[in-house]
């Protein structure tokens, strides 16, 4: 293992004047031009984009790392206010439909360098064994191309490049964390005295959040607007960790720029470049190899809007795979009312979590499961949840003036992947002219199942801890797949490798890849997953070679 | 700064004030908050012929009865003219402004319907009638999906709200907390100026 100076170089490349962004190594960033033929061309600097940047950087790859939305600066863009943190979210027009839409926007979809880690909760726990061979051990969804011991090491390395905080993990792969568990606020001491009267298993974290000051990077300051982007730099996101790290080592991140299509030649077969739009002016970003990170939603849209004489029906989408198999974890949240006063809003919203409930059990008349967590919104959710219950006028206000006693807890359910629901685009257009993503997403039986079974253990546990009342609300959260891995082109957009089946030269780094969800939340493992596709491109002849 | 409530209930949290915290804020938050203290700016985005209709709806969701009000309707309006949606919208409905005008004229129709008169003509009880018709209904309301219309209104109209620093002075909530952090965590524990709820055993609302 190497040193901790040098695995998280970035901890003290962050200043340590009380101020937020290095903005030296902003300026004095390497810059290429368009028709510099970089090695590779990354579309999207979230949690996939940032680590594979990151690592191709250190082995002196030549990389330009390409976002839509503006490289974030925590001392300026970020607020300790809900609404003031709306230019977080990815807010451009995309059309929801099924049986059951899912809302997108502040939930589940971020915009800017550091994507939707910035103002994700902060929960880094990882995907069990079994949702790698979910098909076989259950019958339902797939089994990955991978098994859970090839993603393992990428897993221990980001726990530690983050690092992550919390209680040794008795579930799944049992494994400890680098960093000790965190103090907990009212909320957390409600679910860890709930679960414990009812015999279920609860832990402390995992939270990627460092205990104490690490590096630079100051100690937690328990200001509980984690989901707003935090201004301390306590909780880890690319942002903080990883694009520092690839800016020092010589890798491009150019904001706001939004790529329109992947170039591609149709003579060779092979990519050659992104166009995209910066400032309403259309650029050419010249590559030898393109990976892109753009998440469920945007990814997807990207191949669709990418397509042309060889892909008439959207670039990689011969077997009409791209786009499929978007998956989203039903999120059900029970608030309970205590008459002491619990002031959910101090602390960070993830504190406590339970695997406990995550794998198949055959005494149930559902497969899969769910994992439980505590989540703390702040007055504008919470009142969102108070609405959800029909109550409105001087009964929303009569509750929300209630505000202070009541604890939330969350589920995350581990809905199957179904081939209908899925990324299309839109006849409506964006303000750049491009056709906007239409998602469509359908529960199934057993999800409506799971989201039962879960409701009903968070107000057990809530009961148990002495909760007077209880509301629930259902809700979704996290986006992953519609772009999947598979064994073979006809199942999958990409190889074990993220390598797409149908361009040698086009790789898919990130969630999108993913071939089922589990119960856990999504960021460690779309890190992992782009550090392991970095790994092979870096076994690779350079610059690509076929 | 001006220390307030929004009108209507009982004062649950007597003499918290979250903007005696504004000093320890930082600037940016500082400007973002405080800028909603201030006088609102002309509508943009609702006409004449809607303010009083788009009005008397937001009073009703959420039961600001008089002066001083947050001011919701310019908050909404705010919004939708820079169109500062969610990103996001059913299929089966238009764009956030577009809805939010059907929507108003469609009370307006109801309102001429029951009584001859615009909504925000109507007096209270009858306007928080029709309201409720709309959230109770279970299938299209002036051609528009009842429930998806609900969750519109409410959802603008609760970001507006409690995003004011008189809501978080009413129940009681601490407020923004960067780089002064919170030292008090857990049950029943404060920080030294944070209020203690007056009236724990208050019964809850009835829908």
């Amino acid at each position: 293992m190497k040193s901790v100076r040098a695995r998280n170089a970035s901890a003290w490349l962050v200043p340590n004047d009380g101020t937020r962004d290095n903005a030296v190594l902003r300026r004095d960033m390497r810059r290429f031009d368009d028709d510099d033929e970089v090695d590779l061309a990354v579309v999207g600097c979230g949690a996939g984009g940032s680590v594979l940047t990151q690592r191709l950087a250190r082995a002196g790859w030549r990389v330009v790392a390409l976002d839509a939305g503006p490289f974030w600066d925590p001392d300026r863009d970020f607020v300790s206010d809900e609404a003031g943190s709306h230019h977080l979210y990815w807010t451009e027009p995309r059309v929801i439909a099924g049986s059951d839409p899912v809302p997108l926007g502040s939930n589940n979809s971020g915009r800017g360098v550091g994507g939707s880690m910035v103002h994700y909760a902060g929960y880094t726990p990882r995907f069990h064994p079994s949702d790698f061979e979910m098909l076989t051990r259950d019958g339902v969804g797939a089994d990955w191309p991978i098994g859970y011991a090839d993603l393992r090491p990428y897993y221990e390395l980001l726990e530690h490049e983050l690092p992550v905080a919390g209680q040794s993990w008795p579930w799944g792969d049992p494994h400890n964390y680098p960093h000790s568990p965190h103090p907990v606020g009212g909320n957390g001491e409600v679910f860890l005295r709930g679960a414990t009267r009812l015999g279920i298993d609860v832990r402390v974290g995992p939270v990627a959040i460092t205990s104490g000051r690490f590096g630079n990077r100051p100690h937690c300051i328990y200001r509980g607007f984690c989901l707003q982007g935090c201004k301390v730099n306590a909780k880890a996101s690319p942002l903080v960790t990883h694009i520092p790290d690839a800016l020092a080592h010589g890798a491009e991140v150019r904001d706001r720029c939004m790529v329109s299509r992947i170039a591609f030649d149709e003579r060779t077969g092979l990519v050659c470049g992104v166009h995209y739009l910066r400032d309403g002016v259309e650029h050419l970003q010249r590559a030898r190899a393109v990976a892109v990170a753009g998440y469920s939603i945007e990814t997807p849209r990207l191949l669709l809007n990418s397509s042309g004489p060889r892909f008439p029906d959207g670039m990689c989408n011969d077997h009409d795979m791209v786009g499929r198999y978007l998956m989203v974890q039903g999120a059900p949240q029970v608030a309970g009312r205590f008459e002491q006063e619990v002031r959910a809003y101090k602390a960070p919203p993830p504190e406590v979590s339970s695997e406990a409930f995550y794998e198949t059990d055959r005494a149930k008349p559902y497969v899969r499961g769910f994992s439980l967590q505590s989540v703390a919104p702040l007055p504008i959710s919470y009142s969102e949840h108070v609405a959800g219950q029909g109550h409105w006028g001087a009964a929303l206000r009569g509750y929300m003036r209630d505000y202070v006693h009541w604890s939330v807890l969350g589920a995350l359910c581990d809905f199957l992947p179904l081939p209908d629901n899925r990324v299309t685009v839109d006849a409506q257009t964006d303000r750049h002219g491009l056709p906007v993503a239409r998602m469509t997403y359908s529960q199934g039986d057993n999800d409506r199942l799971l989201v039962k079974a879960a409701t009903d253990v968070l107000q057990d546990i809530l009961r148990a801890a002495g909760a007077s009342d209880t509301m629930t609300v259902e809700r979704y959260a996290h986006l992953v797949g519609g772009a999947r891995m598979a064994a073979r082109a006809e199942q999958g957009v990409v190889d074990a490798f993220g390598r797409s089946f149908a361009i040698p030269n086009l790789w898919l780094a990130g969630g999108s890849t993913l071939p089922t969800q589990g119960s856990a939340n999504p960021a460690l493992t779309i890190m992992a997953m782009a550090a392991r596709v970095a790994d092979h491109l870096l076994g690779r002849p350079r610059p690509w070679a076929g | 700064m001006t220390a307030g409530r929004p009108p209507g209930g009982t004062d649950r949290f007597p003499g918290f004030d979250v903007l005696s915290q504004a000093g320890r804020w930082d600037a940016v938050t500082t400007e973002v908050v405080l800028g909603r203290l201030e006088p609102p700016p002309p509508l943009r985005f609702f006409t004449a012929a809607e303010q009083d209709t788009a009005a008397a709806l937001f009073d009703q969701l959420l039961d600001q009865r008089q002066e001083p009000r947050i001011p919701v309707l310019s908050m909404v309006d705010t919004r939708l003219a820079a169109g500062q949606t969610d990103g996001w919208r059913y299929e089966d409905m238009p764009e956030d402004g577009a809805a939010f005008r059907l929507s108003v004229a469609g009370l307006d129709a109801d309102a001429q319907v029951a009584a001859g008169v615009d909504f925000g003509s109507l007096p209270w009880d009858q306007q928080a009638q029709l309201v409720q018709a709309v959230q109770v209904c279970t299938g299209t309301w002036r051609d528009l999906p009842a429930a998806r219309v609900w969750s519109l209104w409410t959802r603008y109209a609760c970001t507006a709200f409690y995003s004011h620093p008189w809501a978080w002075s009413e129940i009681g909530f601490g407020g923004p907390a960067y780089p002064r952090g919170y030292g008090n965590l857990g049950m029943d524990r404060r920080e030294h100026w944070e209020v203690r709820d007056a009236a724990p055993t208050t019964p809850l609302p009835d829908a």
